[in-house]
């Protein structure tokens, strides 16, 4: 565990969070860019120093790691892990990020006034230094992630940050475009790497990756191993802009010059890479790993190399350069020799120093001359000496030329490409496409500086040299690039490198710095790159359009429109299928279900049973003509026309229901359906009474004049489902045992545990609310959700009383402010069902709902309804409570509060709310006086006493009743002294609410 | 006596799907209730054993099967109480949409 670690990603977060804060508050209209750049910039200061000081231990040869549990259920972890490989990347990120944030400072200060520029600044400068740190924290996560799902995340995270970036001049549609473009395909790659990471991860039985890359061989042999390949190398290429994904890239450069230079040369499309030599060692070495990542590396290299030097933007030109370096990358890591991931690592290095070189001096150029093409360019060094003098450094790099380090980068690469190794059929290809690809390259290096910087002007521009630390900045990469190559081998860097490889490769890797090698078939090769290079430069002005004219469609661009319109597609038919109608809704969820059941589910008729009748015939021919009742009753009900006959048809049909409870004999549910019945009926008369007549008539039209087809339809449905039903009925009671597993337990039970001779209420009262005592966290609340439910409705349901507006309309909109209360009603309600919440601990079950209620309380300023809402979610917490009796109890106290913050807050509504508690109140008492205690006269009257009275209960009846003693035991503190809670009920129930009088007052 | 109370219960289910598909919406909701009807029923019918006298615990003789009554209970109340919500939600309807015809309703107007 190495705690250092988290220290350069907890670095780069606070800077997101400082410039953040400079977005939304009036200090970042304050600070100029420059100073929020320096000041910024101290994050990934602290960040690489800290990497640095891991360094010694590093190349000593050690993996540092560090972890925390992140979803221990699942067995995550969130993990880091610094080897040679993360160091190198690590170190690049932080390093370079560094560079730009002080380069953006100056990049977005305006050229022309620079002295009186200081209050000028917008927020929006901030914004870009927010995107860029969050950025940076992903990346620096990403390369430091030692698990799968942990680089997953940061890997979206770039994703996501890059698109913020891409769009940051949002105004202009170009940027939009790109940049949806940008995480489209990025985002589309990173769900492919999630299903491939997952696989992985399956296989090797942990998401770590230590595990994973330990497990190479179960992985490697897998049947799965294409498929898990495939998506993770699907992944990383989107991310890296290989072809045929590449035209992201380009696209992207619409990013401001900072972000370009840092995201799309040093950092985000190298991710792809680094993701390829991270999983090496696990996946690599296979006949698939070296055609499936040379092939495209190959074509990439080639495509980007062509294809960027046709190019007049200078950012345009630099991308497809880019995309041509990362097809070398990819086709290094294809090859399994030793030699090539030297030639990684080292190409790495040198592409990344010298291209964020020629990123930020493109953008210097940008920024001084206001304009990036190649056509209005010209003779610009002599305004701008040393920013063309690091163009030229980097650019010798880029071509690589001797004494840079871009020449070494070169080297390797051709060493590789013809090295032994190689399969016979590619050995004359390898070397060919490199020496093509070099050529080109080293010509695109030449069009930058020959035809921007040298040469004549082309218009009438009057370019100034940028600020000393404006140029400064890509002066320090480009200064590196030529001490590497000039200096005496660097003992520290190249023992990074040679770890880096190492950890990528599987096994040590050697690598040297030195430029000479004495001379051989690579240095041959690099002077035929050299030689057609500079001709094809000389050649330029007519090689370029012919180039323009011979370019095809080397992209799958139009794939990826065709694309975008196969998905608008099928979303307008997803809004023909979704247009609002119930009924359609409805149909498809019973066709769906029906289909669901006979094909996944296997549904069919058993074998029907063997006609049994009974013991007495008489009660069976009485069952039969019951159920004929309620099936014609059913009927009826949906054959009368007039909706009064339909209802009593269904009233007549539920109480056969009930007559044939009385049958099983079952007289509890009996009572309870008759009652429910009755009150169905009551209700849905009442409804009727309230639409209106016409619209009645209306929908008496509409519902017997339906026509042929639709009325066929909907009986085929009703009968399908019905035959699906049978099925399932019968399958369900042929099948069911004969032996009952927990009835019997209920019946032993109910007696000395509940002391209640109904069994199916002791059910219901006691064993139901058994799981409050046992403290089981997961049982005890099992409805969450109904509380914001009711306060959805609650909402709701307020609407209509707004249509007595004289001005209304029907449509009534509701007043403006109201919206806000009622929207803090349901989110009161859902936080507490959140708090309530069976995964959450007690804390969070009792304290939470508090401050939540309170806090309502406060807002809730003449807002009806407002008043029950509050005092349910302030009370929610006492639900835990054990036992029966006490949640009675609260019944009351809720009804209590409830009435008197009602009372307070709308005085109207009262008796709505109040019916409300008084039902909570009465359905318990209902069911609980069907319990005859034998002792203790607290149960029948809904009061326990509390314990003093307890005690004197107990002295008296000297046997002491084991459920009281339970029931009266607080589980935690604050019903300990449920007392004055219930002495203070009946004086305020007298004092505003009589009806609560008769069932509450103690006896 | 099961396949008849199969063909009962999946008889009734099957009108209160009809109902269901209903344009009219009072139609609806009585084929929710009747659907709710069949439901209890099939829970009624799906008791391990039937018996000869109430599940009492001082009752002699064979009880019948307490534990889906407690389940039909339950239903029962909440379907009551699922039954109110969708009136209150027709009644809303009707008043803001001037309609009980459910094509009508679609989408929420303010």
């Amino acid at each position: 565990m190495d705690d250092a670690l988290t220290i350069p990603l907890l670095a780069c977060a606070a800077g997101a969070g400082l410039a953040g804060l400079f977005t939304v508050t009036a200090a970042g209209k304050r600070i100029s860019p420059r100073a929020m750049g320096w000041l910024l910039a101290i994050a990934p200061v602290v960040g690489f120093g800290i990497l640095v000081a891991q360094a010694p231990s590093i190349l000593a040869g050690q993996t540092l790691s560090w972890s925390v549990a992140w979803v221990p259920s699942l067995g995550l972890r969130f993990s880091l892990l610094l080897d040679g490989l993360s160091l190198l990347f690590a170190l690049l990120v932080s390093g370079i990020g560094v560079l730009v944030l002080i380069y953006s400072g100056y990049y977005f200060t305006p050229a022309r006034d620079e002295a009186g520029s200081e209050g000028a600044t917008r927020n929006t400068d901030a914004r870009f230094f927010f995107y860029l740190l969050l950025f940076m924290t992903s990346m620096l996560g990403l390369v430091l992630a030692g698990d799968a799902i942990t680089l997953f995340v940061f890997w979206e995270g770039t994703s996501i940050t890059s698109f913020l970036l891409v769009a940051y001049k949002y105004k202009d549609k170009e940027a939009r475009r790109g940049a949806f473009r940008a995480l489209f395909i990025t985002g589309g790659g990173g769900i492919a790497l999630l299903a491939g990471l997952v696989f992985a991860a399956s296989i090797a039985g942990s998401t770590s990756f230590a595990e994973i890359l330990r497990q190479g061989d179960a992985l490697r042999a897998s049947e799965l191993y294409p498929v898990l390949f495939g998506l993770i190398a699907l992944g990383a290429m989107t991310k890296s802009a290989q072809a045929p994904a590449h035209f992201w890239l380009p696209g992207a450069m619409s990013a401001p010059a900072p972000a370009s230079a840092y995201l799309h040369s040093a950092t985000m499309v190298k991710a792809g890479v680094y993701l390829l030599a991270r999983m090496h060692p696990a996946l690599g070495g296979t006949d698939l790993w070296f055609w499936l990542l040379s092939g495209v590396g190959l074509a990439t290299m080639l495509i980007g190399a062509y294809v960027g030097f046709k190019q007049n933007d200078l950012k345009a030109l630099l991308a497809y350069s880019t995309v041509s370096q990362l097809g070398v990358l990819v086709m290094l890591i294809g090859q399994d020799t030793e030699i090539a991931f030297k030639a990684l690592v080292i190409s790495i290095l040198a592409h990344a120093l010298y291209k964020s070189a020629l990123f930020l001096v493109t953008g210097i150029v940008d920024h001084e001359t206001g304009t990036r093409d190649l056509r209005e360019l010209g003779g610009i060094w002599r305004a701008m000496p040393a920013t063309f003098a690091i163009a030229t450094i980097a650019a010798l790099s880029m071509a690589g030329l001797p004494p840079l380090f871009g020449f070494l980068a070169k080297e390797t690469l051709l060493a590789t490409a013809t090295h032994p190794n190689v399969p016979a059929i590619v050995d004359v290809i390898f070397p060919a496409a490199a020496v093509l690809a070099g050529a080109l390259i080293l010509a695109q290096a030449g069009l930058i500086i020959f035809e921007s910087f040298l040469g004549k002007p082309k218009s009438e521009r009057h370019p100034h040299e940028a600020p000393v630390p404006m140029w400064l900045v890509p002066a320090i990469p480009a200064v590196i690039s030529l001490a590497i190559g000039l200096l005496p081998e660097p003992e520290a860097l190249a023992t990074l490198l040679a770890r880096a490889a190492a950890a990528s490769y599987g096994a040590p890797v050697k690598v040297s710095l030195a430029l000479w090698t004495g001379i051989n078939i690579p240095l041959a090769l690099s002077v035929i790159a050299i030689g057609v290079g500079t001709a094809i430069l000389a050649l330029r002005s007519r090689l370029r359009p012919l180039f323009t004219t011979l370019s095809g469609a080397l992209s799958l661009a139009p794939l990826y429109d065709g694309a975008l319109k196969a998905i608008d597609g099928l979303a307008w038919l997803a809004t023909r299928v979704q247009n609002g109608k119930l009924r359609l809704y409805l149909a498809i969820m019973f066709i769906a279900t029906g289909v669901m059941m006979v094909t996944i589910g296997r549904l069919s008729i058993p074998p029907l049973p063997m006609a049994e009748v009974g013991q007495q015939p008489a009660l069976a021919a009485l069952r039969i003509f019951l159920l004929l009742v309620i099936a014609v009753a059913a009927l009826a009900s949906a054959l009368l026309k007039r909706d009064l006959f339909a209802i009593l048809a269904l009233a007549a049909s539920g109480l056969s229901v009930a007559m044939l409870m009385i049958l099983e004999p079952a007289p509890d549910i009996a009572l309870v359906q008759v009652v429910v019945e009755a009150l169905t009926l009551v209700v849905l008369v009442l409804a009727l009474t309230r639409l209106p007549r016409e619209q009645r008539e209306r929908a008496f039209e509409f519902t017997f004049r339906q026509s042929h087809p639709g009325l066929v339809r909907d009986v085929l449905i009703a009968l399908g489902s019905g035959a699906v039903m049978f099925a399932i009925v019968l399958t369900a009671l042929v099948t069911r045992p004969r032996e009952s597993q927990l009835t019997p337990f209920y019946e032993q039970n109910a007696k000395p545990l509940t002391s209640a001779n109904d069994i199916v209420g002791a059910i219901i009262v006691d064993f139901s609310r058994l799981r409050h005592v046992r403290g089981d966290r997961r049982l005890r609340d099992s409805r969450p959700g109904h509380l914001h439910v009711a306060a959805l409705c609650l909402a709701q349901s307020r609407r209509p009383r707004r249509r007595q507006d004289p001005a209304g309309q029907g449509h009534a909109p509701l007043s403006r402010h109201r919206q806000p209360a009622h929207f803090a009603i349901c989110a009161g309600a859902g936080l507490a069902d959140l708090a309530a919440h069976p995964g959450a601990g007690h804390r969070t079950h009792v304290v939470w709902p508090r401050p939540a209620g309170g806090w309502l309380h406060r807002r809730g300023d003449r807002q009806p309804g407002r008043g029950d809402v509050v005092c349910r979610i302030w009370l929610r917490g006492d639900q835990a409570t054990p036992d029966v009796a006490a949640t009675r109890r609260l019944h009351r106290r809720r009804l209590a509060a409830g009435h008197r913050v009602s009372h307070r807050r709308c005085a109207g509504q009262r008796d709505v709310l109040l019916a409300g508690g008084l039902r909570q109140s009465a359905g318990h008492r209902l069911l609980a006086a069907r319990h005859v205690p034998q002792h203790g006269h607290a149960v029948r009257t809904g009061h326990l006493p509390d314990r003093h009275r307890q005690r004197r209960a107990d002295a008296r009846h000297a046997r002491p009743s084991c459920r009281c003693r339970s029931r009266d035991r607080p589980t935690d503190g604050r019903n300990r002294h449920p007392a004055p809670a219930r002495r203070s009920d009946p004086r305020r129930i007298q004092s505003g609410w009589p009806a609560d009088n008769s069932t509450t007052r103690p006896t | 006596m099961d396949v008849l109370l199969a063909l009962t219960i999946s008889a009734v289910f099957a009108i209160g799907v009809f109902q269901l598909l209903r344009r009219n919406l009072i139609r609806s909701v009585i084929g929710l209730s009747i659907i709710s009807n069949a439901i209890n029923l099939f829970l009624l019918a799906a008791g391990v054993y039937r018996g000869e006298v109430a599940a009492y615990a001082n009752a002699v003789g064979q009880r019948s099967d307490a534990l889906p009554q407690a389940l039909i209970l339950t239903a029962i109340v909440i379907n009551m109480g699922g039954f109110a919500m969708v009136l209150s939600m027709l009644y809303v309807l009707s008043v803001r949409y001037k309609t009980s015809d459910s094509d009508e309703v679609k989408g929420l107007t303010h």
